[in-house]
């Protein structure tokens, strides 16, 4: 349970630190259950500051989305921290972006959370449709989400609203962090990722009849790149024009190219926090696809991601005892 | 204006019928969201879901649109898509969605005599008959009123469906729309003025389930003195820059210019752009005049509710909330304009 004045009491002091340029938090949305990134300069903007089971945002893609204005002669870059607040896996998301030179330990200052799972946006805003107010969501000791509606009160079963990727967590607590919230949490005994798991009892043709149905409805707003810790490149392949990787033409063929290559391109590097599928406006299950490849580099490789910032990235490191079989 | 009333259990005999005789476009539901599709059985439609994910803009601004398609070699010849040119009706589109037409109209069919004329866009907003349907039950970010437009407006479309309880209001707007109503069956009845009554009832409930509302008064004049604030940075600040917001807005409608091509086999299509995109004003000598998102999102406001007015007259949104309903960060359009309204100049 996080006491949001204990939470605003840290932001507080914090920004007020000389070394902090500002702390990116939550605070409250504009309409139902809508949550927004908090910027705080200073105090007084901490008091806006909240944590509930709706503050699903990875926020850990703000400190690589500062730009860089270019200098003037003699004029020295700023370097101050940014303060970060962060669940289990955006804390993941910030070790996976250290390790990979991304960016320094010394750039964040990470307010840890820890996370007993976040609300599916797209599950509570089904269930309490057309909520012009912002409707703000507790959980109890009981694995229940309470929440009130013009004067009434409903409880849900946790299991209901829980983001369907937070029931697959086995880092609830922030592996990496400055400052904590309260209590870390117990660690959870995560199901398997099922969704995947059914799709691998799949035929192909079923397979491919299903990833056809969702591809053909992507509109290429690359919401799933750029809600992404870790789609920091400079420039994304996808919009290279020499060469030419994927086509500008939206269609199923470049569609699907679009979308298997980001998975790839997140093999051994995706923390699972969700973020793309959330900011998807056409409900394509991404995490299945990154679920998949990350159950292969686990199996294949005993690799996970986001876990340690000496350890070397999936990609560049080589282990002759790897679990894989067909070297041996 | 022709009033007729249609009893609810005869619509799909009726959409059966223009399915017959047109290319028939209708909302139904697929993957947990509601899309524009071609109807084959009129049981599929949904009306039970308001706004369409994609705008039905797409049916005729479409996301991807080949200009000509080529061939290299001996038999080398240039070819122009044909577009059909037979009628097509839309059925189901909403207040909010049919006004985005009249916005981009001009943009595409220009404003006067002797203005270009896109041929893609022209033919097929002229071959589309709209039938629209009213709102009756509007959705948490509506703020179409806020435009003086109206859940049930006749302005936009071509015949408007109004839900009456066990009937159809039936409003025939246009040239158009009598056409077409002469050419489906005889199903129809007159209406009369006590249903007139309900459809007026039916219109004012559905305004005033209207909470949201975004205040306009002076924002074009306030935007002129504030296009260098400090605000821009703030408002910008959670933007990650995704496309959602421009790709879902009915009025939007930026694109870009590509040649594609295999070995011998090629194209120019134009797709769909977004100005929240860094490269969408990524110049080739690599300046950028939009270099943050803070240069971004100020121009998508400015164009929608400062550009546009001034050109135009009118402003460059509708009201829809599909850009409040579907940020991943809550960039919320009508706070941004009450915020606006607020900054000291």
């Amino acid at each position: 349970m996080v006491e949001n004045k204990e939470l605003i009491r840290v932001v507080e002091e914090t920004v007020s630190r000389d070394d902090v340029k500002y702390v990116v938090g939550y605070k409250r949305g504009t309409y139902g259950f809508q949550i927004k990134p908090a910027f705080a300069y200073s105090a007084k903007d901490a008091k806006e500051f909240f944590y509930s089971p709706l503050c699903a945002k990875n926020l850990a893609t703000y400190p690589l989305l500062e730009e860089k204005l270019p200098l003037r002669r003699g004029e020295e870059a700023e370097h101050k921290k940014i303060g970060i607040v962060v669940k289990g896996c955006d804390s993941r998301a910030i070790i996976q972006i250290i390790q990979e030179n991304g960016l320094e330990r010394e750039d964040v200052v990470l307010i840890g959370i820890p996370c007993k799972g976040v609300i599916d946006p797209k599950k509570i805003a089904k269930r309490f449709p057309k909520q012009s107010k912002f409707v703000d969501v507790e959980e109890n000791n009981n694995d229940e989400y309470i929440l009130e509606i013009g004067g009434t009160s409903h409880k849900i079963p946790k299991d209901e609203l829980l983001s369907d990727v937070c029931k697959s967590c086995e880092y609830p607590n922030p592996p990496l962090y400055d400052i904590l919230i309260g209590e870390a949490e117990e660690e959870f005994q995560p199901e398997h990722f099922n969704r995947v798991d059914e799709l691998e009892e799949k035929t192909i043709e079923e397979r491919w009849e299903y990833w056809e149905k969702h591809f053909q409805n992507c509109i290429r707003c690359y919401a799933c790149r750029e809600a992404c810790p870790l789609c920091y490149c400079k420039t994304c392949m996808a919009d290279l024009l020499e060469p030419q990787w994927v086509r500008r033409s939206v269609n199923l063929s470049e569609n699907t190219a679009w979308n298997v290559m980001r998975a790839f391109h997140l093999a051994g590097r995706c923390i699972s926090c969700g973020e793309c599928e959330r900011a998807c406006p056409v409900n394509i299950p991404l995490m299945e696809l990154n679920k998949f490849v990350e159950k292969e580099v686990k199996e294949m490789f005993d690799y996970t991601a986001g876990l340690d910032t000496e350890e070397k990235p999936f990609l560049g490191s080589f282990r002759p005892d790897d679990p894989e079989d067909f070297i041996s | 204006m022709e009033q007729l009333t249609l009893p609810k259990e005869k619509l799909p005999e009726l959409l059966g019928e223009i399915g017959s005789k047109f290319e028939l476009v209708g909302p139904i539901e697929e993957n947990g969201f509601l899309a524009f599709r071609k109807i084959n059985d009129p049981k599929e439609i949904n009306l039970d879901i308001l706004l369409s994910r994609v705008p039905p803009k797409s049916l005729i601004f479409q996301q991807t649109e080949t200009l000509f398609t080529y061939a290299k070699g001996k038999d080398s010849k240039v070819q122009t898509p044909k577009i059909e040119e037979t009628k097509r009706v839309i059925f189901g589109i909403r207040s909010c969605d049919a006004r985005g037409f009249d916005i981009i109209d001009p943009v595409f069919m220009g404003k006067k005599e002797g203005d270009y004329t896109d041929p893609f866009y022209t033919k097929r907003r002229n071959r589309s008959i709209l039938i629209g349907l009213s709102c009756n039950e509007p959705d948490a970010n509506c703020f179409c009123t806020s435009f003086d437009d109206s859940p049930a407006n006749t302005k936009h479309v071509d015949i408007l469906f109004t839900d009456i309880g066990d009937k159809y209001y039936v409003e025939v707007v246009t040239e158009k729309g009598e056409d077409l109503i002469k050419k489906v069956s005889k199903i129809f009845s007159k209406a009369t003025e006590k249903e007139g009554n309900i459809r007026k009832e039916t219109e004012k409930a559905a305004i005033d389930a209207i909470s949201r509302k975004m205040n306009t008064e002076g924002v074009v004049e306030k935007l002129d003195k504030m296009f260098e604030h400090e605000f821009w940075v703030e408002t910008a600040r959670s933007c990650i820059g995704c496309g959602i917001c421009t790709y879902l807005c009915p009025c939007c409608h930026c694109f870009d210019i590509q040649d594609e091509s295999t070995l011998k086999l090629g194209g120019r299509v134009r797709v769909w752009d977004s100005c929240m995109y860094e490269e969408y004003t990524h110049h080739a000598s690599g300046h950028n005049p939009r270099p943050s998102r803070m240069n971004r999102v100020r121009n998508r406001v400015y164009h929608k509710f400062n550009y546009f007015p001034k050109n135009d007259g009118i402003f460059g949104c509708t009201g829809c909330g599909r850009c409040i309903d579907y940020c991943p960060v809550n960039i919320d359009i009508i706070e941004v304009i009450d915020k606006v309204k607020e900054v000291n100049v």
